[in-house]
């Protein structure tokens, strides 16, 4: 009885939350900022709220900073991975012709 | 000649070896960034014409692969400064879509994910995702799309980790400007990620 009283007394806080905080579009701007600035207190609680709530948005946040991590990760590595380009032969030749005149 | 002098193997530089030592690595991190062959090309010559001036500077401390890259580095965000410098933008006219189909229009949940659109779990580290070159080429075709001060905007920010603030000075723009196209970069990148990779991927 006390458990179901509790379910749904957390039901009406989550949905009075979330017809009440930002929507998600507002929010996944808020969670782009929080990635370039210290958000403000205020800023910071209702996203804590809003992400409490919602799970699309926790997704959301998490993907930006797989990302970020995996480009920043990969920009420090052998850049083999990245593109299957070459320096063309036409382009090798040129910059040899270049550097040998200069020396 | 000294003893020493003859051990080091950076008494001179070596131009040509240079080349086929390092040419294919750094045209690779150019056009990874610069995402257009002739522009890498064009800056991994610029970076061995100025190794050559610099090489006094060398001296040999760390690797000469290191070096280089540094120097490239430098040729590319001049890329960016100029290409900035050279196509001014009109108000407005190359802003990356807003993606309002993302959330929904109608009350009661008027800006709320539209589920069509709403992330769903990816499964995946980025430890993981480094080491695919399919996932970088889907990476690559979901920024292509983009205007393209956006793509330099995010490339400076989250492949670089450029601060905020230098990347407002390369690119000649205010701060809020750029959060916002940063913004609009990630909304647009990380749902065509979703569709064209994760999705398949699971």
């Amino acid at each position: 009885m006390a458990l179901k009283l509790y379910e749904k007394l957390k039901h009406a806080v989550r949905y009075w939350l979330l017809r009440n905080l930002p929507a998600c579009q507002q929010t996944v701007e808020t969670i782009s900022q929080s990635m370039e600035r210290r958000l403000t207190f205020g800023e910071s609680i209702k996203l804590k709220l809003h992400l409490w709530i919602c799970v699309w948005c926790q997704w959301y946040m998490e993907h930006l900073h797989i990302i970020r991590d995996a480009s920043r990760g990969q920009a420090n590595k052998a850049p083999d991975v990245v593109t299957s380009a070459t320096l063309s032969d036409d382009a090798r030749e040129r910059i040899r012709r270049r550097l040998t005149n200069q020396n | 000649m000294s003893e020493a002098q003859a051990k080091s193997p950076y008494q001179s530089p070596d131009p040509e070896r240079w080349l086929d030592e390092h040419g294919d690595y750094l045209f690779k991190y150019a056009v990874f960034r610069l995402r257009d062959n002739n522009v890498a090309e064009d800056a991994v010559q610029e970076t061995f014409l100025a190794a050559l001036k610099a090489y006094g500077n060398f001296e040999g401390r760390g690797s000469e692969r290191t070096w280089l890259v540094g120097i490239l580095k430098h040729k590319i965000i001049d890329h960016f400064r100029r290409a900035v410098r050279e196509a001014p933008i009109g108000e407005g006219t190359d802003e990356a879509p807003e993606h309002n189909e993302f959330f929904e229009r109608p009350e009661p949940w008027h800006g709320h994910w539209n589920s069509a659109y709403a992330p769903t779990d990816w499964h995946a580290t980025p430890a993981e995702l480094m080491e695919r070159s399919d996932f970088w080429k889907v990476f690559n075709d979901c920024l292509s799309p983009l205007p393209q001060r956006t793509v330099s905007a995010f490339t400076l920010r989250e492949v670089e980790g450029l601060k905020s603030e230098e990347i407002c000075e390369i690119m000649s723009i205010k701060v809020n400007n750029l959060w916002v196209m940063l913004h609009r970069a990630r909304l647009h990148l990380r749902n065509c990620l979703e569709v064209n990779w994760f999705k398949h991927e699971q």
